[in-house]
């Protein structure tokens, strides 16, 4: 087992560090001087130079790439074009509001997902089997910023049941504190974004369950366990579900990193000051620092899901042994 | 046989049960009559495929979805299991008929220790604590010859025997008075199929409960069983003793089988019946096993035979019983078999 978590570890820096080096090289591939925001170029042609030599930008591209790496093993991330405060600060705040929405919504979504999925497989055949997977797909397939702007224009605009955007009424917290986030306010902000978020997210984990519950089902043990007399909730949860769970469990962690990727949309519409909207924001004001921080950030909660979900595996599975 | 049905412990007749399939409903047992008294052994035999393991599964009431019963039932300790309700049909299960199943690997959940599954049974027939259950699980896991320690070791921590073992005390955990066998040794090797019967035996003979063996092992069914039925295409085509039933077959499909059978120290090598079982969904007019039977009459291809009482305790179903004493040293002649297999090579398919 501890050799096993070292050498994992290992691999966890090595992707790390390729995604790291991947995206230096990556922002510097782009067309265009992205040092133009910052230094302009109606300056002096010796003010600019200065800058330049200020931001180490006049060095060998090397010498910037060794610079870049100690930077980072120390979470400097450098400052914002725009704002010109440290990266680190401008992201903290962002990546904790997208992961109160993203978490308890993909929570939520895993365990309506595969009760539904499960019952679904259960009553095979039946009327509210095949409904039930017909709007997971047609609610899979339809684009989420769509589905939003739907919630947005039936419970928040029709029915006038939730605000429309934003994470608190405008200037009700002027200082981002816990305070915010403890209050009724936040959780009404919270609710549509959260509900339109499991909603489209749940149909992933449903159809998943569905169909590894489905053969789960002719399984030998699932027959035995109902010749022993067991109730039929009994075996369907306690054998079936149990089984079946694995492969499901272990793509929520996987899933985490993307989802918070993803939160991009769902946070744009919404306008949720989360990490997604940080990203849209740096990218479209060429604040690279900015994006190129939410990336790596992005990087290493992938990677860090893809290990929880390892570890899960062994967990759930007792075949399953680490050496 | 007329057996009175007040001391049978298992008692089954007419039962008749079909699949439905994509070309239409397959008759996968018909006019099964079974009897089965407190502390015998009844072997079941027939080749893959004639629904020996469908029987088991309609009188343990968990038929796949698209199988249901036509008609007949099953009486167990003289109460009808087809038409009593789902819940009195699962107090039945376990605690009244248990069942020791043919892949031991597959039967067993992978994901929870075999100590918990065995405990699971009795938690959900008995009213006892989770300690009492665990303490039982342990002594039958011990009384089946598997450390009790290993108990909370999970099934593929087990030898293919210590599961098949495991299976077993899983099936007597409520002492039952009936286990029904379902190939139970046919994934292991002979030396540890001859273990695992041996210890089936003294338990039965402490335990005293009734056994309904499955097989296509002919021999199994000699060692074990004073009682044999043989099954063919969803047909008992034949009952009786055992020992009558192997030495004066009544039925041409069984003196078949006793050809199949290789014996040791004979230059004969075993004839096999020629030809395969007939489509169930179109099931022949006359008599199930007439296309390979190679005494087969007019009569036999246009009308069922019955199943008709022919010595005490013996049944067969064919026309020709009465005669079989004449047809028997001809059964044991290959080319008997062989005239047959031309036949059906240079018959026109219909």
């Amino acid at each position: 087992m501890a050799s096993y978590l070292v050498r994992r570890l290992g691999h966890m820096v090595l992707t790390l560090f390729a995604m790291a080096t991947l995206m230096f090289f990556l922002f510097r591939l782009l067309p265009g001087d992205p040092t133009a925001t910052v230094i302009s170029p109606s300056l002096y042609p010796k003010a600019q130079e200065a800058m330049r030599q200020q931001f180490g930008l006049d060095r060998p591209l090397f010498e910037q790439y060794l610079l870049y790496l100690r930077n980072l093993c120390v979470l400097d991330f450098g400052f914002s074009f725009q704002t010109n405060r440290p990266v680190f600060e401008m992201i903290q705040g962002r990546l904790l509001n997208t992961l109160l929405l993203i978490l308890p919504s993909m929570l939520a979504a895993y365990l309506i997902g595969a009760v539904i999925g499960a019952m679904a497989a259960w009553k095979r055949g039946g009327g509210a089997e095949v409904s039930v997977v017909l709007t997971a797909t047609a609610l899979q397939s339809a684009p989420l910023f769509w589905l939003s702007m739907l919630a947005i224009l039936l419970f928040s605009i029709k029915l006038d049941l939730f605000p429309i955007g934003h994470i608190v009424t405008p200037g009700l917290f002027p200082e981002q504190d816990w305070r915010m986030y403890l209050s009724l306010d936040f959780l009404h902000h919270l609710a549509l974004p959260f509900l339109v978020n499991t909603l489209y997210q749940l149909c992933f984990p449903l159809l998943l369950m569905r169909s590894t519950m489905l053969s789960t089902i002719g399984e030998d043990y699932i027959e035995l366990a109902r010749m022993k007399g067991l109730s039929e909730r009994r075996v369907l949860f306690r054998h079936a579900a149990r089984n079946a769970l694995l492969p499901l469990a272990t793509t929520l962690p996987m899933i985490l990193g993307w989802a918070v990727a993803g939160s991009v949309v769902i946070e744009t519409v919404f306008s949720w000051p989360g990490l997604g909207l940080l990203m849209i924001e740096a990218i479209s004001r060429a604040d690279y620092p900015v994006a190129q921080a939410a990336f790596l950030l992005i990087a290493l909660l992938t990677v860090l899901g893809t290990f929880v979900a390892d570890l899960l595996y062994g967990l759930l599975d007792p075949r399953i042994v680490y050496d | 046989m007329d057996a009175s049905g007040s001391h049978s412990l298992l008692s089954i007749s007419g039962l008749s049960a079909s699949y439905s399939t994509q070309r239409g409903r397959a008759s996968a047992l018909s006019e099964i009559d079974l009897d089965l008294g407190k502390g015998e052994n009844l072997g079941l035999i027939g080749e893959s495929g004639c629904g020996k393991s469908t029987l088991l599964k309609t009188v343990m009431g968990v038929m796949p979805g698209n199988a249901r019963i036509d008609a007949g039932s099953i009486a167990f300790q003289g109460r009808d299991l087809v038409s009593a309700t789902a819940e009195q049909r699962r107090a039945v299960r376990w605690a009244g008929i248990s069942m020791v199943t043919q892949s031991a690997l597959n039967a067993l959940n992978p994901v929870l220790s075999v100590g918990d599954q065995i405990a699971e049974a009795i938690l959900a027939h008995r009213d006892v604590s989770r300690a009492e259950a665990w303490r039982r699980t342990q002594a039958l896991l011990a009384m089946v010859g598997v450390a009790p320690e290993r108990a909370r070791d999970f099934p593929h921590q087990f030898s293919g025997g210590m599961r098949q073992r495991a299976i077993i005390a899983m099936a007597l955990a409520l002492e039952p008075p009936l286990v029904l066998a379902d190939e139970p040794t046919t994934a292991l090797d002979v030396v540890v199929q001859d273990q695992i019967f041996r210890s089936l035996r003294e338990l039965q003979q402490r335990l005293g409960f009734s056994l309904l063996l499955v097989t296509h092992d002919l021999a199994l069914v000699i060692e074990n069983c004073e009682r044999v039925a043989v099954m063919y295409a969803g047909m008992i085509v034949e009952t009786g003793p055992t020992r009558d039933v192997i030495r004066r077959p009544a039925h041409p499909y069984t003196l078949g089988l006793k050809n199949a059978l290789p014996r040791l120290g004979s230059r004969e090598e075993p004839i096999a019946i020629p030809g395969g079982p007939p489509d169930l969904v179109d099931p022949p007019a006359g008599c199930r096993f007439a296309a390979r039977c190679p005494f087969a009459l007019l009569r036999c291809h246009a009308e069922p035979p019955p199943l008709t009482s022919i010595d005490v305790g013996r049944q067969a179903r064919c026309h020709r019983a009465a005669e079989i004493d004449t047809l028997a040293p001809l059964a044991a002649l290959p080319r008997t078999w062989d005239a047959l297999r031309g036949q059906s090579l240079d018959a026109p398919s219909a």
